[in-house]
């Protein structure tokens, strides 16, 4: 034996060992650090990453991420996470853990050090959050109690400066576009060529002497006829739902003219009493924060979930190159969590600990086969939170629905409103309701959170005049419950949320008592000022849509007699008996 | 092989291992490196018999290097190049038995550039080899002593930690 070969040889290994009992978990924790802190925009930290080979397994301790939008507060935490991956998947490149276990998840905890990362831009509010917060902020009161009807009459309306007659606008230009195309798809001389093609097609059957080749020619033609009277079919559907679509699109005319009515007011220091708006000003700053929170995490899940399997294969394709795919004998998804088990605290003022399981988690859902199954529990004292979710990945679209029930939880010190117009801040008894769904790219759902023995401490502060504050501070009196919602809609790239609550009504009989007719009337000659700006451009877009549409009618009725009266003559022209042209009924 | 040790090869190969051949050498397998993705088993293991051969190292990481700038080009003929290969009908039960077998995916075969790169490696690997050689010749005759004169190697060279390191000297 000699130790000049054996000594480098000797040496390697002890190197290679060295590197992965030394080196490798911290350059992996430094990897999971990095990555989460691109992520999530802020600081993130792991206690400690062990790895092993044989068998091979991952485990990780104290993992903590920061909240871009909140300096010293964590996003979310957990004390464990630990897991063992198959050995076989893995030779194939293939990551497949059978069970793993998250154990002591938390959300929004304290953090001793700031979460801000050096050099990193602070993340803006949505739109969505930033408009409520600003209707509640600027929900005019100043001048409520000394309104008159006459308050308007110097104030002059610029018509540029009204959502609606923008959106009026743009709708007139849109429709103009809209509706060229429409004639185009309308127009009968797309068929013409065909229908010809296809008379001379039954003329030549016609001619044959042939009886076998007449037949066929027959069949054939009529199969073409058959294939054009469907076309037909369709475009003139199309063309039905699209003008469908034009007219249920000035309705939003109609709602960009209530706000311009609310926006008017609000330029005069009026408010806007409408239960709508009300609800908003209530509601908004308080759903705001939940509601960018709540899109946040669902643009990381939407991230990280495939809309199908084909999509999320594709997505993860080489960085160089296209990969090619075989049949396989046995396959396995890229990456695979059969069954996670969930642990741990909600509500940090009052803990409740929660457990649970997630099943199915895998980047191809549709090789996998099954959904994605969420089930979580927690119960303490009175309070009982139940939440289930299934993500069905498996067929050509995304299919997601989710339920959520969190009841009995002690509400202390909820504010509503804002603090320049009107504020209640709420105790009670809270229960949660919420049912989300996504079919697809759209999304439904909505969340209702009630309040039963309830106490309302309203505060008016910003309101000067002693009678409308006394009426607004006595508007929550003799009610006990209180009930806020927001709904969910529009698709995931443009999701729309809508907030209410029913306090609203509360606070409009409020206004109405100490006000009486007079705010009712500024209402009414706000609303006439936008009318009158408004009418000029909402006139055009009726004539025009009416016009168009009058148009596009008679333009389709013509094309469908000419339809009908084309096949009928090729009925006459083929032979009865001989083949049975399809009947058309467009 | 560890960083350090990359090194250690790439200082010493300045010096050691600059017969013309065996810079052809280098020059050939780091061309053939460069091609490819470098994130598979099949890189890896090039790079470890780059490491492992009496071969000009520097030349060969070098020239990986060099080629890498140029892979956006060379896709273009190495994907399509791939891609015929992969989506052959004859070949076909040949990609599906190594596609089945354990750890044949994390060499990346099924990759479109890597297949095309690996061939048009191999049908350039002679032509490259002879111009690296000439290569060989003409660093000897005129670069090498520049090399060795230059502030980066003689720093090296200056360290404690690099007399320790490279006991027997470069």
């Amino acid at each position: 034996m000699r130790w000049s070969y054996l000594a480098p040889r000797l040496t390697l290994i002890v190197l290679v060992w060295a590197f992965f009992f030394f080196a490798f978990d911290p350059i992996l924790k430094w990897g999971l650090i990095k990555g989460m802190e691109k992520g999530a925009g802020a600081r993130a930290e792991i206690a400690s990453v062990k790895t092993t080979i044989f068998p091979p397994s991952l485990a990780v301790k104290g993992l903590a991420v920061g909240d871009a939008a909140a300096e010293y507060t964590n996003l979310c935490e957990f004390a464990s996470l630990d897991f063992r991956m198959e050995g076989r998947p893995l030779l194939e490149k293939k990551f497949v853990i059978d069970r793993a276990a998250l154990a002591g998840l938390k959300f929004g905890t304290p953090r001793q050090t700031s979460a801000r990362l050096p050099l990193a831009k602070k993340e803006p509010p949505s739109e969505f959050s930033r408009k409520l917060q600003a209707e509640s902020k600027d929900f005019a009161l100043d001048r409520a109690a000394d309104v008159k009807a006459d308050a308007l009459s110097a104030y002059t309306v610029n018509p540029d400066d009204l959502e609606s007659v923008k959106l009026a606008k743009e709708l007139e230009r849109k429709f103009d576009e809209d509706y060229k195309q429409l004639f185009e798809k309308a127009d009968m001389q797309r068929y013409q060529a065909r229908m010809d093609a296809l008379k001379a097609a039954y003329d030549k059957a016609k001619d044959e002497k042939n009886f076998a080749r007449q037949a066929k020619d027959y069949a054939a033609a009529a199969k073409e006829l058959k294939k054009l009277t469907e076309d037909f079919k369709r475009d003139k559907a199309d063309l039905e739902r699209a003008m469908a679509e034009a007219k249920a699109a000035l309705k939003s005319v109609e709602e960009a003219r209530r706000k311009d009515t609310a926006a008017v007011m609000g330029k005069m220091k009026l408010p806007s009493l409408d239960k709508e708006s009300l609800g908003r000003m209530l509601a908004g700053p308080a759903i705001a924060g939940k509601a960018d929170k709540a899109m946040k995490w669902a643009a990381i899940a939407r991230r990280y979930m495939p809309q199908n399997a084909t999509a999320k294969t594709m997505a993860r394709e080489a960085a160089r190159g296209r990969v090619v795919h075989f049949p396989k004998d046995k396959a396995w998804p890229s990456f695979l969590i059969r069954e996670l088990a969930l642990s741990g605290e909600l509500n940090l003022d009052a803990p409740l600990a929660y457990e649970g399981r997630i099943e199915g988690i895998t980047t191809q859902p549709r090789l996998y086969g099954k959904p994605l199954v969420a089930d979580i529990k927690g119960a303490q004292g009175r309070r009982r939170l139940q939440a289930n979710a299934l993500v069905d990945a498996t067929g050509d679209t995304l299919e997601a629905r989710a339920l959520v029930s969190y009841s009995g939880m002690a509400v202390s010190g909820l504010q509503l409103g804002s603090e320049s117009s009107v504020q209640v801040t709420i105790g009670g008894t809270g229960s949660f309701d919420g049912k989300f769904a996504a079919a697809g790219e759209a999304l439904s759902g909505r969340g209702t959170f009630n309040i039963a023995g309830a106490s309302f401490a309203p505060k008016a502060d910003a309101v000067k005049t002693p009678q409308l504050r006394s009426a607004l501070l006595g508007a929550f009196s003799g009610l006990d419950t209180a009930s806020i919602w927001a709904d969910l809609g529009g698709t995931v790239k443009a999701p729309k949320f809508s907030v209410g609550t029913d306090l609203a009504a509360a606070l409009a009989a409020g206004f109405s008592r100490a006000l009486g007719a007079e705010l009712k009337k500024a209402q009414d000659a706000a609303a006439a000022k936008v009318d009158a700006a408004l009418e000029p451009y909402k006139k055009r877009l009726d004539a025009l849509t009416s016009s168009k549409e009058a148009e596009l009618k008679e333009k389709l009725g013509a094309g469908q007699q000419s339809m009908d009266s084309f096949a009928d003559s090729l009925k006459e022209k083929a032979s009865p008996g001989k083949i049975k042209l399809p009947k058309l009924k467009l | 092989m560890n960083p350090l040790g990359i090194l250690r090869q790439f200082i010493k190969g300045l010096t050691s291992d600059t017969d013309p051949r065996q810079i052809g050498w280098g020059i050939a397998i780091g061309f053939v490196i460069g091609l490819i993705p470098k994130g598979n088993l099949t890189a890896q293991l090039l790079l470890v018999l780059l490491m492992a051969l009496k071969v000009n190292i520097p030349m060969g990481l070098i020239t990986m290097f060099l080629v890498s700038f140029v892979n956006p080009l060379a896709d273009k003929l190495t994907d399509p190049l791939g891609y015929a290969l992969l989506t052959a009908e004859p070949l076909a039960p040949l990609w599906t038995a190594l596609y089945n077998m354990p750890v044949m995916p994390w060499t990346g075969f099924n990759n479109t550039v890597l297949l095309g790169g690996l061939l048009a490696g191999a049908a350039l690997f002679v032509p490259v080899f002879f111009a690296g050689r000439a290569f060989g010749v003409y660093y000897n005759a005129t670069l090498r002593d520049r090399v060795m004169n230059s502030k980066f190697v003689k720093s090296m060279k200056a360290s404690m930690l690099f007399d320790w390191y490279f006991k027997e000297g470069v």
